[in-house]
């Protein structure tokens, strides 16, 4: 059994490990125990942003124009939707489809690539929770208890048991 | 197990992301003052990031180790093997690295996930071929009843060329990163020294893999090649889940 359980990790192992690294800073307002709104903002590691700002930053000013966000936008973080944004929110232990995000921006902060977007949706506290990871594993979200800003609510933040990927877990209490 | 294993992925996701920032904070420091102590810093710890870095999924430790289970070998072998892959895994990232830099400059990201797809497709057609060249070799040895397949150095490289061949994307980054801030010896130093810590790793999954065929070696006896069957059967599911898991993407 013990040599079956190896294979099968070895098997899994294979595919992929985390490339990438991307902070997860969400800002969530909870009025009455519902979800109001949640902001999100995306903090990429240093060398991946380099790789990033170099395609997408076009005339090379350091900051991200608002054409270039379109671009970014349409190109990239929109076909993330596929990933469904490394975001699944799970309500009465079904994942939902993540919300269109909206009020996309890209921004350059401290030689990082930025992504902030906000969704809308009201959810209850009481059975919602956020799962943050990629099931490829080429990329890992990273969530703090610090980066969770959470104001009518407590927010509680745990590793995520996926059998073969590293994620986070996010509760509203 | 699996909640070991958890722990355990934890554990290197977390050392990676914290050396991953060590090294472009580190890397983005260096000045005329600083630049050979910060180098030498950067090796190092590019040398460690490594070693990590193969302890994560991917880096053809499964090829590796299903290959010492279907191979009587020596650790020296397992050495030899986890080098290999390294060096060509490093010349593999260099050369995709600088080549697509400078042949496409821009919408480099897409050139590169292109790229690296069909680098995957060619190694996951060669791992298939090993696997078909390993069970060829376990079956001939049943028939003329040798206890033990004669090693092959040509089924070695081919491994070695499997697995190496698609360049990290992790090496990559650095080598890019060192690019963009115009330290391009830095950059292939880098490459090199990380390059020799996943070739540490990787020589290690050999090495636990040799220790496992002796043990069942010894309990088979004379019915070793059914062990050396499966670990070619096993390279050749896992060449055509890569290949597979490639043309969905």
């Amino acid at each position: 059994m013990k040599i079956i359980i190896s294979i099968i990790l070895l098997f899994n192992i294979l595919y992929a490990h985390p490339h990438t690294f991307i902070e997860v800073y969400p800002t969530i307002t909870v009025k009455h125990k519902t979800i109001e709104k949640i902001h999100f903002v995306w903090k990429m590691d240093e060398m991946t942003s380099s790789m990033l700002i170099m395609e997408f930053d076009v005339n090379a000013n350091n900051k991200l124009d608002p054409e270039e966000q379109h671009h970014i936008y349409e190109n990239y973080f929109n076909s993330l939707i596929d990933y469904n944004f490394y975001t699944d929110i799970t309500i009465n232990d079904k994942i939902e489809k993540f919300p269109k995000p909206k009020k996309f921006k890209a921004f350059i902060e401290n030689n990082k690539l930025c992504y902030s977007f906000e969704i809308e949706k009201k959810l209850n506290i009481t059975n919602t929770l956020f799962d943050f990871g990629d099931p490829d594993f080429f990329i890992a979200m990273i969530l703090k208890k610090e980066f969770a800003k959470v104001t009518g609510a407590e927010a509680v933040v745990s590793d995520l048991d996926n059998d073969f990927y590293f994620g986070y877990r996010l509760e509203l209490k | 197990m699996i909640e070991f294993y958890n722990q355990l992925l934890k554990q290197i996701v977390m050392l990676q992301y914290q050396l991953n920032s060590y090294i472009s904070t580190t890397i983005r420091s260096i000045n005329d003052d600083n630049s050979f102590s910060t180098s030498l810093l950067i090796l190092v710890i590019a040398f460690l990031y490594g070693l990590i870095h193969a302890a994560g999924p991917g880096h053809g430790k499964a090829l590796v180790a299903f290959y010492f289970t279907s191979n009587k070998s020596d650790y020296k072998k397992a050495f030899k093997m986890g080098y290999m892959i390294s060096i060509i895994h490093a010349i593999s990232a260099l050369v995709f690295t600088f080549g697509i830099f400078y042949i496409l400059k821009t919408m480099f990201r897409r050139n590169f996930n292109e790229m690296s797809g069909i680098a995957m497709q060619i190694s996951a057609v060669m791992i298939i071929f090993v696997g078909l060249y390993l069970i060829y070799e376990a079956y001939k040895s049943k028939k003329i009843k040798e206890q033990e397949i004669k090693q092959s150095t040509k089924s070695e490289y081919a491994v070695a060329i499997s697995a190496g061949i698609v360049p990290c994307p992790g090496v990559m980054t650095i080598v890019l990163f060192c690019i963009v801030l115009k330290q391009y010896l830095l950059g292939i130093l880098a490459a090199i020294t990380m390059s020799i810590g996943m070739g540490l790793t990787i020589s290690v999954a050999g090495i636990l893999s040799i220790l496992f065929n002796k043990k069942a070696g010894n309990f088979l006896d004379s019915k070793g090649y059914i062990l050396e069957i499966i670990g070619g059967l096993l390279i050749l599911t896992l060449g055509v889940f890569l290949f597979t898991s490639v043309g969905h993407k």
